[in-house]
């Protein structure tokens, strides 16, 4: 019986930005955007329901006078993508 | 509406976003270039005018304590570019904080020990002095030094491009760090003036090269 794939995770963006995110220790929303060529709109959306699970901490600060948003996974964040990619390899190794 | 993803392109997504950050790699190269030209000229510099016995009328050493301000322009102006902080990033800043700091701890020891250690003499009531076996030239005071101090350096310019080099896997500083220890080696039994020749190369290894390697591979980069 297959693992259902977590719901936030399978999605083309969000799954983009926590593949972006479990290799670094924090991004800047704008290396996110340029890396996953999304537009500002949709990256905050997603980027939003990723914080509401607990996934991502979001942090607004100031640099240079201009608005800075940097995001970083957590520890809920890291386990629920090793289980997102543990599930996934078991339905791809089944099939 | 968002697209749905088949578990192929799922795993094809994540190989791809990892990629991305893995490719990133912000060192323009520009300290490298620096330090490197900065104490390679140092060196020379010390060398030619031990060898030739000119004077230069200031301490050519001066040009790589006054490098430290272009140093921060350059730091701070990278330090706005950056937009990821990788994991190994702070242990790698780490060990280049710990080695300036050993630097001008070095320094500090060869300006003030010296000098330190006459007064304590004289205040214990006797003094160093050359003595010259054949008695060709008369005795003179001299200041109490620390041998082949160089050598200090050049194992010191070795480490954080060794552990960089071995952190990021990138062989030419790897290279340039081996280099520095066997030059070290050398130094620990040749005088002064060579030891400012194996300085010079211990900095073309350690800086210059990957700097110019870093330099390169960032024009390109930008070019494509």
């Amino acid at each position: 019986m297959f693992k259902q794939l977590d719901p936030i995770l399978h999605s083309q963006l969000r799954l983009a930005v926590m593949s972006l995110l479990i290799g670094v220790k924090e991004a800047e929303f704008i290396f996110i955007k340029e890396s996953t060529n999304s537009t500002a709109g949709n990256l905050s959306v997603q980027i939003q329901k990723l914080k509401d699970v607990g996934y991502i901490d979001v942090n607004k600060k100031f640099k240079d006078n201009y608005p800075l948003t940097t995001c970083k996974i957590t520890k809920k964040g890291i386990d629920a993508f090793e289980l997102y990619v543990k599930n996934l390899q078991e339905y791809l190794n089944v099939k | 509406m968002e697209k749905e993803l088949t578990p192929q392109e799922s795993l094809q997504l994540i190989e791809g976003m990892i990629q991305k950050t893995k490719a990133t790699y912000h060192d323009k190269g520009i300290s490298a270039l620096l330090w490197g030209t900065v104490v390679t000229i140092a060196s020379l510099v010390t060398y030619a005018r031990i060898q030739y016995d000119f004077k230069l009328g200031f301490d050519i050493w001066l040009v790589v304590l006054f490098a430290i301000i272009p140093q921060i322009i350059i730091s701070i102006q990278e330090k706005r570019k950056i937009k990821i902080r990788k994991h190994d990033d702070e242990a790698i800043d780490a060990v280049w904080i710990v080695y300036a700091i050993t630097i001008f701890g070095l320094v500090a020891y060869q300006n003030i020990v010296p000098a330190a250690t006459s007064s304590l003499l004289k205040a214990d009531g006797w003094q160093m002095m050359k003595h010259y076996l054949d008695a060709s030239k008369p005795d003179e005071i001299i200041t109490p030094f620390a041998p082949s101090f160089s050598s200090i350096f050049i194992l010191i310019y070795a480490f954080p491009t060794f552990i960089t080099g071995l952190v990021k896997k990138f062989k030419p500083m790897i290279i340039g760090g081996i280099i520095s220890y066997a030059a070290f080696i050398v130094s620990l039994y040749t005088e002064t003036k060579y030891d400012m020749l194996l300085c010079a190369l211990a900095a073309i290894c350690n800086w210059l090269i990957p700097g110019f390697i870093l330099r390169r591979r960032y024009l390109k980069k930008l070019a494509c």
